[in-house]
């Protein structure tokens, strides 16, 4: 009892005493955990929205689409009555085919051209009958059903109109009034063109010369996981024209995708911040492994086992992480509403989602992995180190690299304490410039996806056109989500920058108070414990750009998409990156570089 | 010895039992061995030199111990003089190092053994020393005799140290 | 002999490095210690009297020899056995006084009898009968950074007694003091003797060296010499005074 007493004694005043720093720790693990519990959570949600419409609206396992025959050169289309029939009695063969149970339509279809706030963009106005019933109902989330003078939006279209019940539209010229906004299983949310619902009588006057009338017909089937060998052997042509069937698969996988495109997303920041989050626990238990290695020798010198000392190390941290597991999977709880709740168009009404105990068990297993890998192998190490020299000489004694320091002599004074500075903690140099890169990757992601974003939209053709507009959301998304991100690495890289020159300064008193009484000026010594910040900022700023590249072509590729459509902006971005890094590390370095160098160097010299 | 009793005196004549009195306060268990006589016998030679005069109490027999006191005016230019010096006893021990060398150099004895056996010495009475001035209470005149006994030895002990070494590495 | 003795060492070595680098720290040493009994080891700095007493604590383990701590042998036990048996065994009195700087004087104090596995309620008590007795119990819920340097050194002399151990070992406990601190801590280590506890005291300090009984000069890593201090004084103190003529 007396044991538990003291380990938490030790480890809570431990905590106490260094409370900038556990808060720091705590924020760095309690990043990581929100994260990943949103992109976990995501997991849940990300199949579910379609699901849940395909289940609500009756949806079609096979929906199967007519196309006209090609243009003549006058853009007219050649329309005949026979091509009609042919159309329409393989339409009714169709419904005969063994293996298909039930159907609803044909129902006609135009291709007009719909106009609402200025903006115009192609629809396919599907005739329907004011009665809804049978396959494929598209469920309401707004207004009421198809009136004659009336028309239904779909509601990713609505959603990137702005368009919504009571709004005034054009379809083909006509003037028609929104009567509401629906969701359908049958076609894709991010199709082009769009999907409209109008009277049966609409659809026919809205067909033209050169967009003559269509028909589409859904089709139930009895197994309906053979739906795409259906559509393959059943798609074919029809005189001059085409029959094509896409099966449920197809429609699932594109809205799948969405989702989960936002998924990788978050689970690649995860994974990033818990790269980020280790090697600044790293930094910041090893800048206090001094202290914590006496505090080990003192223990074992009074009668503590090597395995209680350790354990009093391991236990502060545990705590921590599992504080901050707690706490990121609070946040990450309250804050998935936002990216998977009713408001957002793309992933569905799809109830909050709910933290199961997988979820919660790795959130927290990867909390207390990051700080127990952090703090496992300096407790063992200061465990098993001899009790006395643990007392007496708790520091390691720094290496001597003979080439470095016969570079640096040659090199401006700033340089050349920077320089030796570095050499003294290789270890902190490293892992201050892999924080310093994975914060870098991650901007240059954002801003490599927000400029292709913006490429792709004006090859498609312009912020007036529907592919761009239906894609706004998504983008939006992901640059809102990857922003984040970027601004909580940048975050915590930058109070890691503080942390770690803090400890620079302190682990470098004694030679800076050397150098001064040499006759080195307080500000070549500041500038110099700056530059020990800055050489790591430089290797890590450049290399931080081909990685944000990489990550981004990693996620389009996990996303199953395109990577050629990931385009590089331009070089004065980059330069600019890797400039505002180097400024921002030497800003933030500045204040404790400076306040170290001014510290009179006999109180130094004096104190060893 | 004569110079303490003189500036004993300089304040007002006294018996020789109140001047006793007087030196073992300050000077605390140091004075504890103090010959009872020594006094009276300074005080007769500096009667004979002329620095005190002693006078006989009415009634009283003519004792030494009886008689008071007090100093004459060239006992008080004394006094004067002796307060102005600012010699010091000699710091360089220079019997000791002596006998080292001839031990040594007349083969009559180990120089080491003579060095160990003046460590022991002193160091016990470094021990009595200490012991003494940790008994007496904070701010007494006897206390602060004591530390300087302390410290002194202590110096001397250092030395010695030294001693040892220097006659080890000459022996070896 | 060897059921009384607390401590006894026979050709304890401790080497660092070899061949050209070779340097023997403490040098084939035989020492027995008797209950009650307070030694000094004394010798000029580098002469490998830490060392020694970190051997002897079982903080470092020898390269050669035998130990016996309280009868068991300990240069060959592992660290957790070492622990256990430091606990009750053993007292360590450092030069730079080794206290958690975050934990109050009557916490540090009890540190070892927690560890021991006492319950929080006796550890208290003994800590604050401890503080009592050494005059800090005004102190107790101060951090060390609140006691002078006599002060810290005194509760750590006080939490190596918490487990009322066999032996005290201390390291040059008052290299770091000035004269008035060190003063408090001789009173302490007299006290200490009065009471029978074994100390063995590294020190070049010859004031705590005079307070021994037994003294040992140490050089090159080896005992070279050794005294008794018991029985006697040079008579008295008189003889100091010089007072003649």
């Amino acid at each position: 009892m007396g044991r538990v007493l003291l380990v938490y004694r030790l480890a809570a005043r431990d905590l106490r005493r260094h409370a900038a720093q556990s808060v720091l720790l705590l924020l760095v693990i309690t990043a990581t955990s929100a994260t990943l519990t949103l992109g976990l959570a995501m997991h849940t949600v990300t199949t579910s929205p379609w699901n849940r419409t395909f289940a609500a609206t009756d949806g079609p396992d096979i929906v199967a689409q007519s196309f006209p025959p090609p243009p003549r050169p006058d853009g007219s289309v050649p329309q005949s009555a026979t091509q009609k029939t042919n159309i329409l009695n393989a339409m009714a063969a169709l419904t005969h085919t063994p293996g298909v149970t039930e159907s609803s339509g044909p129902f006609p279809t135009a291709s007009p051209v719909l106009r609402v706030h200025g903006t115009t963009a192609p629809v396919m106005a599907e005739g329907r009958d004011p009665a809804r019933a049978g396959i494929d109902t598209p469920e309401l989330t707004a207004g009421t059903w198809v009136r004659p003078g009336g028309v239904v939006l779909q509601r990713s279209l609505a959603d990137a109109l702005g368009a919504g019940p009571g709004d005034r539209v054009t379809l083909g010229g006509r003037p028609f009034l929104v009567d509401g906004v629906a969701v359908t299983a049958a076609q894709g949310e991010l199709w082009v063109p769009g999907l409209v619902w109008v009277t049966r009588a609409a659809a026919v006057s809205l067909a033209t010369r050169a967009h003559p009338l269509s028909y589409v017909l859904n089709l139930r089937l009895a197994d309906p996981a053979s739906a795409p060998a259906f559509a393959d052997t059943h798609s074919r042509a029809i005189g001059t024209g085409a029959l094509g069937l896409t099966p449920w698969q197809q429609v699932q996988s594109s809205d799948t995708r969405v989702a989960t495109v936002v998924q990788i997303v978050l689970l690649m920041g995860s994974w990033l911040l818990g790269l980020l989050a280790l090697a600044s626990v790293a930094v910041l238990v090893g800048g206090r492994m001094a202290d914590q290695t006496r505090r080990v020798g003192l223990l074992k010198a009074v009668g503590g086992t090597p395995g209680l000392a350790a354990g009093v190390l391991l236990a502060e941290h545990l705590a921590l992480a599992l504080v901050a597991a707690a706490l990121g999977l609070a946040v990450g709880w309250l804050a998935a509403p936002l990216l998977t709740g009713p408001g957002n168009a793309l992933l569905g009404t799809a109830s909050s989602p709910s933290l199961t105990v997988s979820t919660v068990l790795l959130v927290a297993a990867v909390a207390v992995a990051v700080a127990g890998i952090a703090t496992l192998v300096p407790a063992i190490r200061a465990a098993r180190a001899s009790t006395i020299r643990a007392l007496n000489n708790p520091a390691r004694p720094p290496r001597r690299r003979g080439t470095l320091i016969a570079i640096s002599t040659r090199l401006p004074v700033p340089l050349l304490l920077g320089l030796r500075l570095a050499a003294r903690r290789p270890r902190r140099a490293i892992l201050t410039a892999a924080t310093l890169v994975i914060s870098v990757a991650t901007v240059t992601a954002a801003l490599i996806t927000r400029y292709s974003f913006e490429v792709q939209n004006q090859q498609q053709g312009g912020t007036g056109s529907l592919p761009g507009l239906l894609n706004r959301p998504l983008q939006g998304q992901v640059n809102q989500v990857v922003l984040v991100l970027g601004m909580i690495m940048v975050a915590l890289a930058a109070i890691n920058a503080i942390f770690i020159t803090q400890a620079t300064v302190l682990d470098a008193r004694r030679p800076s108070a050397l150098a001064r009484a040499l006759g080195a000026t307080p500000r070549q010594v500041s500038a110099g414990l700056s530059t020990a910040q800055l050489l790591p900022a430089l290797v890590a700023g450049l290399a931080g750009l081909p990685v944000g590249m990489v990550l981004v072509k990693l996620a389009v590729g996990l996303g199953g998409g395109n990577a050629s459509g990931v385009t590089t902006p331009p070089v004065w971005w980059l330069i600019a990156v890797v400039a505002g890094t180097l400024v921002a590390v030497a800003g933030l370095t500045a204040i404790p570089a400076r306040l170290g160098a001014r510290l009179p160097a006999a109180t130094v010299l004096a104190a060893e | 010895m004569q110079e303490v009793v003189l500036a004993l005196l300089a304040k007002e004549p006294s018996h020789g039992y109140q001047l006793r009195g007087r030196l073992q306060e300050a000077l605390g268990p140091l004075g504890d061995a103090m010959n009872a006589g020594q006094i009276y016998v300074t005080l007769t030679r500096l009667e004979k030199a002329g620095l005190v005069t002693a006078e006989r109490v009415a009634g009283q027999a003519d004792r030494p111990d009886r008689k008071v006191y007090a100093l004459t005016p060239d006992g008080q230019q004394r006094v004067a003089d002796w307060l102005a010096e600012v010699s010091w006893p000699k710091p360089a021990p220079v019997e000791f190092h002596l006998k080292l060398f001839a031990a040594a150099t007349a083969r009559l004895a180990d120089p080491v053994g003579i060095v160990d056996a003046q460590r022991r010495a002193l160091l016990l009475a470094l021990r009595d020393a200490q012991r003494a001035a940790l008994a007496e209470p904070d701010g007494s005149e006897a206390g602060l005799l004591l530390e300087g006994v302390v410290l002194r030895l202590q110096a001397d002990l250092r030395w010695l140290e030294e001693c040892e070494r220097y006659w080890t590495s000459r022996k070896g | 002999m060897e059921n009384t003795a607390v401590l006894r060492a026979r050709a304890l070595s401790r080497k660092y490095g070899q061949d050209a680098a070779l340097v023997r720290a403490v040098d084939e040493v035989d020492l027995d210690v008797t209950p009650g009994e307070s030694v000094a080891i004394v010798g000029p700095s580098g002469c490998g009297k830490s060392t020694l007493l970190h051997l002897l604590g079982g903080l470092e383990r020898p390269t050669g020899g035998e130990l016996w701590l309280a009868g068991q042998r300990i240069d060959q036990m592992g660290e957790s056995a070492l622990a256990r048996l430091r606990r009750h065994a053993v007292g360590f009195v450092f030069q730079a006084f080794h206290l958690v700087d975050e934990l109050t004087a009557a916490e540090n104090v009890e540190l070892p009898a927690l560890l021991a596995g006492a319950s929080p309620r006796a550890a208290r008590r003994r800590a604050a009968e401890l503080l009592e007795q050494i005059g800090l119990a005004d102190r107790a819920r101060h951090l060390p950074s609140a006691l002078s340097g006599g002060q810290r050194q005194r509760v750590a002399i006080a939490r190596a007694l918490v487990g009322e151990p066999l032996v005290v070992l201390a390291d040059e406990p008052t290299g770091n003091l000035d004269s008035g601190a060190t003063i408090e801590v001789l009173r302490l280590f007299d006290g200490l003797r009065e009471a029978g506890q074994t100390l063995v005291t590294v020190t070049h300090d010859s004031r705590i060296a005079a307070t021994a009984d037994r003294l040992i000069s140490m050089r090159d890593g080896a005992f070279v010499d050794e005294t008794r201090l018991t029985g006697g004084s040079t008579g008295s103190l008189g003889a100091l005074a010089g007072l003649e003529g």
